[in-house]
């Protein structure tokens, strides 16, 4: 398998502190790899390293299969970036903020037109960014790592201080990259829902530690959903359902099947019926993604 | 890579008033001497047989303080272009080296500043036509009086593109700055060592291209521990 980006015992002290310690992160082509963790659990600090803004403590770094130590010049050639609060100078048009970078990068002057249409701005190219709505310079932000056509993009928290509008713009935005672009991108948030829609991976860190990676998929199976059953005298049920050698569990008034193949549920309400309990509801409750992550991180936290 | 880097920092010094203090500085130098002649011309012009030297020794007498209040300011401003929305994260996320950039800032304000001199010397030239100096004109002291200055600055120059590119507050650069300044205006009670001495070319030998020697050798050395310094540093 083709990884893009992998880091291999990436650490990095502040003085005593250690702000990432040890990650291993592997990136596949053509992923969209979320990069999850509560604020100051180093996503940050890992990226910067990524985009050599930092220097690892410890570790080493490789992007295109190159040491990052040694290519740097050559691997940023393909890799576009969003730190953060996005950057710009607020003096200039959005067009001649765009040209300042394209000098540097060497990228055609058409390319320009372009980005700024991806990110529909095209309208505005010629006002001062200063005026712009967060919203807008945090697209520039995205327009401006577009410039070259990177082939790996880092995005990190792009979507930070957005309002719901312009969370779900960013989102659509980012969904498209991928496929029409051929692009890997390696996305960070602090909110789950927020690149659960659109991540086809996921790493969750947590105190610097790498605590979970692998695909998405494999992150909601941790969800173990429960049958919850709801009914009038939930003692007296939970009760009858042992004596009848059913396993179950009560919480909160309600009971909770461990078992959850569809003949046990049967059985459970069939048995609850013939002893005359009123049925109310008959549920699945599953584990939100939300919960699974704010669930690994506190294990992380423990540790 | 230096070319696109220059391209690229001249379109970011935009409307940030660059050119027209590199102008106003050159300018304020000799149109305090226009002030000054307009008023007292009859007693200034008796002076001295040397009309034309008196004249550049009354120029001269604000270059330097013009010269350091200009790289303090300068230096300040082009830091405060990448400081303000943090943009040194986007720029040195670029496929460029850190020494580059850090090349590219000084060769900005190296340049703006020689313009600025050349100015000076042109102002210089054309004021004192209009005084009717006197024949023949000092081609080659007004070219000293108005380069020897810059090179002996270079050192300020590239200790303030130093301490500008890396404090996170502007406040030390400006506190330095002042100092700096106030070092130049009491340049004559100084020892030579003083590096805000130098763009008055003053010293003991009473040499100025002694300044001008040591200007561009501590200039470079200067810009040498600066441009490590820069490189060694995360970026904020």
């Amino acid at each position: 398998m083709e990884f893009i980006v992998q880091t291999n015992n990436l650490t990095k002290r502040f003085g005593k502190h250690t702000a990432v310690s040890a990650i291993n992160l592997k990136i596949r082509k053509g992923e969209v790899y979320g990069f999850l963790g509560p604020n100051g659990a180093g996503k940050s600090t890992t990226i910067r390293m990524l985009l050599g803004l930092m220097k690892p403590t410890y570790g080493s770094i490789r992007i295109f299969n190159e040491d990052l130590n040694k290519n740097r010049i050559k691997i940023l050639k393909q890799v576009g970036s969003l730190v953060e609060n996005p950057s710009y100078y607020p003096h200039l048009t959005a067009y001649e903020n765009l040209e300042a970078l394209r000098k540097i990068l060497g990228a055609p002057k058409s390319r320009i037109e372009e980005v700024l249409a991806i990110v529909r701005l095209s309208d505005v190219a010629n006002k001062k960014v200063k005026s712009f709505s967060l919203g807008m310079k945090q697209r520039l932000g995205i327009a401006a790592a577009l410039l070259h056509s990177p082939k790996l993009l880092i995005l990190d928290e792009p979507t930070n201080g957005l309002d719901p509008n312009g969370i779900i713009e960013m989102r659509n935005l980012i969904r498209r990259l991928p496929k029409e672009y051929d692009m890997t991108v390696l996305i960070s948030s602090h909110i789950l829902s927020e690149i659960d829609q659109i991540a086809t991976s996921v790493g969750v860190i947590s105190k610097g530690s790498l605590i979970f990676q692998g695909p998405i998929e494999e992150m909601r199976k941790k969800a173990n959903p429960k049958i919850r059953i709801t009914v009038n005298e939930p003692q007296l049920a939970y009760q009858s359902l042992l004596a009848n050698g059913i396993q179950v569990d009560s919480q909160n008034q309600h009971l909770y099947l461990s078992e959850q193949t569809d003949n046990e549920v049967a059985k459970a309400v069939k048995c609850l019926i013939k002893n005359d309990f009123s049925v109310y509801r008959v549920e699945e409750e599953k584990q939100s993604l939300e919960d699974i992550f704010l669930q690994m991180t506190k294990e992380g936290n423990l540790q | 890579m230096i070319g696109k880097l220059l391209q690229a920092d001249f379109i970011k010094i935009k409307r940030k008033g660059f050119w027209l203090l590199s102008f106003l500085g050159a300018f304020g130098v000799v149109g305090l001497q226009i002030v000054n002649y307009s008023l007292r011309y009859d007693w200034l012009i008796q002076q001295s047989d040397d009309k034309w030297l008196y004249y550049l020794y009354n120029v001269h007498s604000f270059t330097a303080m013009a010269l350091v209040l200009g790289i303090v300011i300068l230096t300040s401003l082009i830091a405060s272009v990448e400081d303000e929305t943090n943009a040194w994260k986007q720029l040195i996320a670029l496929p460029v080296s850190k020494m580059t950039v850090y090349l590219s800032k000084f060769t900005v304000l190296a340049t703006l500043l020689f313009i600025s001199s050349t100015l000076l010397a042109i102002f210089t030239f054309s004021y004192g036509l209009f005084l009717d100096l006197g024949e023949p004109v000092p081609y080659i002291e007004i070219l000293k009086f108005s380069f020897y200055p810059y090179c002996a600055s270079l050192p300020i120059l590239a200790f303030h593109l130093w301490i500008a590119t890396v404090s996170r507050n502007q406040g030390i650069p400006i506190t330095f700055g002042v100092i700096g300044c106030i070092a130049t205006y009491l340049a004559y009670v100084l020892p030579d060592w003083v590096i805000w001495k130098w763009p008055t070319l003053m010293n003991d030998w009473n040499d100025p291209l002694m300044n001008v020697w040591l200007g561009i050798g501590f200039g470079i050395l200067l810009y040498f521990i600066g441009m490590f310094d820069f490189i060694r540093r995360d970026v904020k």
